[in-house]
């Protein structure tokens, strides 16, 4: 029976974690990257419940379904729910956080073009999970 | 031996390049701010890289090795251990 | 052998027996069973994603229920009584004893599992197979929430009590003349899920407890209306289920240490590696859970922090994949089925690992939480890691079993249509996801590329499951007619084999 650790082992070993080591390094700093939101970011508030997405805006503008931002600016979303666990998602932009009842999460984005896409719910909700969806305008800035 | 000393300099650059692009400051001018998607892929796409020649290595060990050493083989021999009580 | 159809033994014989051979038998038969059932929940859902639009389910309702009783019943009701059938029927073999240490509890333990199945069923919960609060609390219809609960209750004192059996039995049953260092890594890969399983299930058996009174009302734990903290369920069920993960896997890959070096004619390339390798994972993997809850708000520093202990994970799984080609390096290897399905296996298992560590990367969580790639990912450990190596050692000892080899011809063709369906529905699924698809959905927007990657996913599944039922032909009926095997070496790889395949049955 072998018992012995032979070097192509080790080496394989210290490749694996020197591998390990970088993915670490490289997704925290993208991480870090990702995370610290502008201070001038417009906060919208975002309210997932079963089974539609309602904004307001910080000039108290109200939306249901359909959120319109503009291009240029960094907007930071404060999300939180009524009910159930929802998980507010606008994949394009790669925007994801957790709908909680009783919390309220923060991501930001800051939209580039001029577009419409896709808002999705990204959290089991029960009977309309699949469509609890909602429609993205981002547009040319007003002023 | 020399595969080994090209694969370490290559993970060595990849180290040290985010490591220069952390020194410059995130982005929060408006007009300047940083595009998540933009950082989220390029991270995924290094992921997938790597992923990729580590999965094309290992595989290929993996496919080569069920070839060569398999019993219809003409040039398979038998291992050290047949015909003794190798099953411990 | 203790099936042997041509010469059959009374029913009731072995289902009253408590003899490890007999309790592994009806672990194997009840395993088998619900795999098929589960599987077949898996092609209504992919006949029903085929296209956007309902297909062949009416109502979204159903196709919650359907995806939870599918996750529910191949997790806990075929892979881990699949492994408590091997782990009952070679364990006792493997360390010299007469049978397991407990024997009466060891059946006990076995005879759980249809009445657990059988509330699952009868129940069908929608609320997934996490059964998260608040949406389990205030928005799951019961009976079947509360039957789910149960169900499981009982499934997990099921394990606990098996996992108390196989410590025992191989730390203190073991002959006196075998020491720790000499025990089967089979076996050690018994010993190890078993400690994982003594330390992790007791929070969730804690979870559903209080899931079930805040459901009643009188507690609220997990509610918000009543001052509770549905996170906190999160990571009392993570806890238990990122460790949980590698009880499902460690005993999978301790059979194809079975299989790998004795159909390669050589000793694994280095047992000491094996036994650190199963002993770091189950302590490290704990370290991981709320890499499952990237998404939920949590500080950069926990994730951080959960990212290491995720990253800390994987040289141990490494250390496998090195054990097994070093093993194959300069064999002389005879690929019967069960060696196709554990190479196989372990290629999958490297492709999950290497998918599973883009998602440790925190950001990356951003893109591919609770979308297709999760169920990519997962799927490609569950099948192609440990049911594939379930499947190879299910044809290993075929002839032990039954005293008959199964169809090699047919074992073939059954691992080339899996191992194509499997790379189609998965690897594809991960694309899916990166194009944003969600998971759990019952309908989907008509987008083009959705369609295309759902399509080919479905025609995959459906090759998987034509495997399956080739299978089950071959199984059943070389159960009963197939040509009988030479019980020494019935794969005539050579080697003494050391587990005496006379399991001294009483009864038989």
């Amino acid at each position: 029976m072998s018992g012995h650790s032979s070097w192509p082992e080790w080496i394989y070993v210290g490749v694996v974690i020197a591998l390990m080591v970088w993915v670490g390094a490289e997704a925290w700093n993208a991480e870090r990257l990702v995370d610290h939101i502008p201070e001038d970011a417009e906060v919208i508030k975002v309210t997932g419940q079963q089974w539609f997405w309602s904004f307001e805006h910080e000039d108290g503008t109200k939306e249901i379904g359909e959120l319109h931002v503009e291009t240029g600016k960094a907007y930071k979303f404060e999300i939180t729910s009524k009910d159930v666990n929802h998980s507010f998602n606008i994949h394009d932009y790669v925007v994801l956080m957790d709908a909680v009842p009783g919390r309220v999460n923060t991501v930001w984005f800051a939209p580039t073009e001029v577009g419409e896409h896709d808002i999705q719910c990204r959290e089991y909700c029960g009977l309309i999970h699949y469509n609890m969806r909602g429609k993205l305008y981002v547009e040319e800035p007003s002023s | 031996m020399k595969k080994m000393i090209v694969l370490f300099l290559v993970l060595a650059v990849m180290v040290i390049v985010p490591v220069m692009e952390s020194a410059f400051a995130a982005g929060d001018e408006p007009g300047k701010y940083l595009d998540r998607r933009v950082i989220i892929w390029n991270l995924f796409f290094k992921m997938m890289t790597v992923a990729f020649v580590v999965g094309a290595v290992v595989s290929g060990t993996i496919i080569w090795q069920c070839w060569r050493f398999r019993e219809s083989n003409p040039k398979a021999k038998p291992t050290p251990y047949e015909g003794t009580d190798w099953s411990n | 052998m203790v099936l042997e159809l041509q010469k059959p033994r009374p029913i009731w014989q072995i289902m009253f027996s408590t003899h490890h051979t007999d309790v592994g038998l009806l672990y194997l038969i009840t395993s088998l069973a619900f795999l098929f059932l589960g599987g077949s929940l898996a092609l209504a859902i992919r006949a029903e994603l085929f296209l956007p639009g309902s297909q062949i389910i009416s109502d979204s309702m159903t196709f919650n229920r359907i995806f939870t009783v599918h996750g529910t019943t191949l997790i806990f009701l075929f892979i881990i009584p699949f492994a408590s059938a091997v782990g009952n029927y070679f364990v006792p073999i493997m360390v010299r004893y007469k049978d397991m240490a407990y024997p009466k509890l060891n059946a006990i333990a076995f005879w759980m599992i249809p009445p657990a199945g059988a509330l699952i069923w009868l129940g069908f919960a929608d609320f997934t197979w996490y059964a998260t609060p608040p949406y389990s609390i205030i928005s799951a219809p019961g009976p079947a929430a509360d039957m789910w609960i149960f169900g499981l209750k009982i499934l997990g004192i099921s394990s606990v009590l098996g996992a108390i059996n196989f410590i025992v039995t191989i730390l203190k049953c073991k002959h006196p003349d075998m020491s720790i260092g000499q025990v089967p890594l089979l076996a050690w890969s018994f010993l190890s899920s078993s400690l994982i399983i003594l330390v992790a299930i007791p929070t969730f058996a804690a979870a559903l407890l209080m899931l079930l009174t805040d459901r009643l009302g009188v507690s609220g734990f997990f509610n918000p209306a009543m001052g509770g903290d549905p996170i906190a369920y999160a990571h009392l069920f993570w806890f238990t289920f990122h460790p949980e993960v590698y009880v499902l896997v460690i005993p999978a890959i301790g059979m194809m240490y079975e299989i790998i070096p004795r159909f390669s004619r050589k000793p694994i390339h280095s047992y000491q590696s094996g036994v650190f390798a199963f002993v770091l994972l189950s302590i490290v993997g704990f370290s991981s859970w709320a890499h499952h809850m990237y998404a939920t708000g949590m500080s950069f520093t926990e994730k951080t922090v959960f990212m290491v202990g995720t990253l800390a994970a994987v040289p141990a799984s490494a250390l496998h994949v090195f054990n097994f080609i070093a093993t194959m390096w300069n064999g002389r290897i005879k690929f019967a089925t069960p060696m196709m399905w554990a190479v196989g296996g372990i290629a999958l298992f490297f492709s999950a690992g290497a998918g599973g560590v883009a998602n440790a990367a925190m950001p990356l969580d951003f893109q591919t939480h609770d979308s297709y790639w999760v169920v990519g990912h997962f799927h490609l450990f569950v099948m192609g890691t440990i049911a594939f190596g379930s499947i190879g050692y299910l044809y290993y000892m075929f002839p032990y079993v039954t005293g008959r080899m199964y169809n090699e011809k047919m074992g073939r063709v059954h691992f080339v249509m899996s191992f194509i369906g499997t790379v189609m529905v998965f690897f594809t699924q991960h694309v899916l996801g990166l194009y944003g698809m969600p998971r759990r959905i019952f309908d989907y927007p008509p987008i083009p590329e959705w369609i295309a990657m759902n399509q080919i996913a479905t025609v995959g599944a459906m090759i998987i499951g034509t495997s399956m039922v080739i299978f089950l032909i071959n199984m059943i009926y070389s159960s009963g007619k197939g040509k009988l095997a030479n019980t020494e070496d019935p794969f005539g790889v050579g080697g003494k084999y050391y587990y005496p395949f006379e399991a001294k049955n009483p009864s038989h």
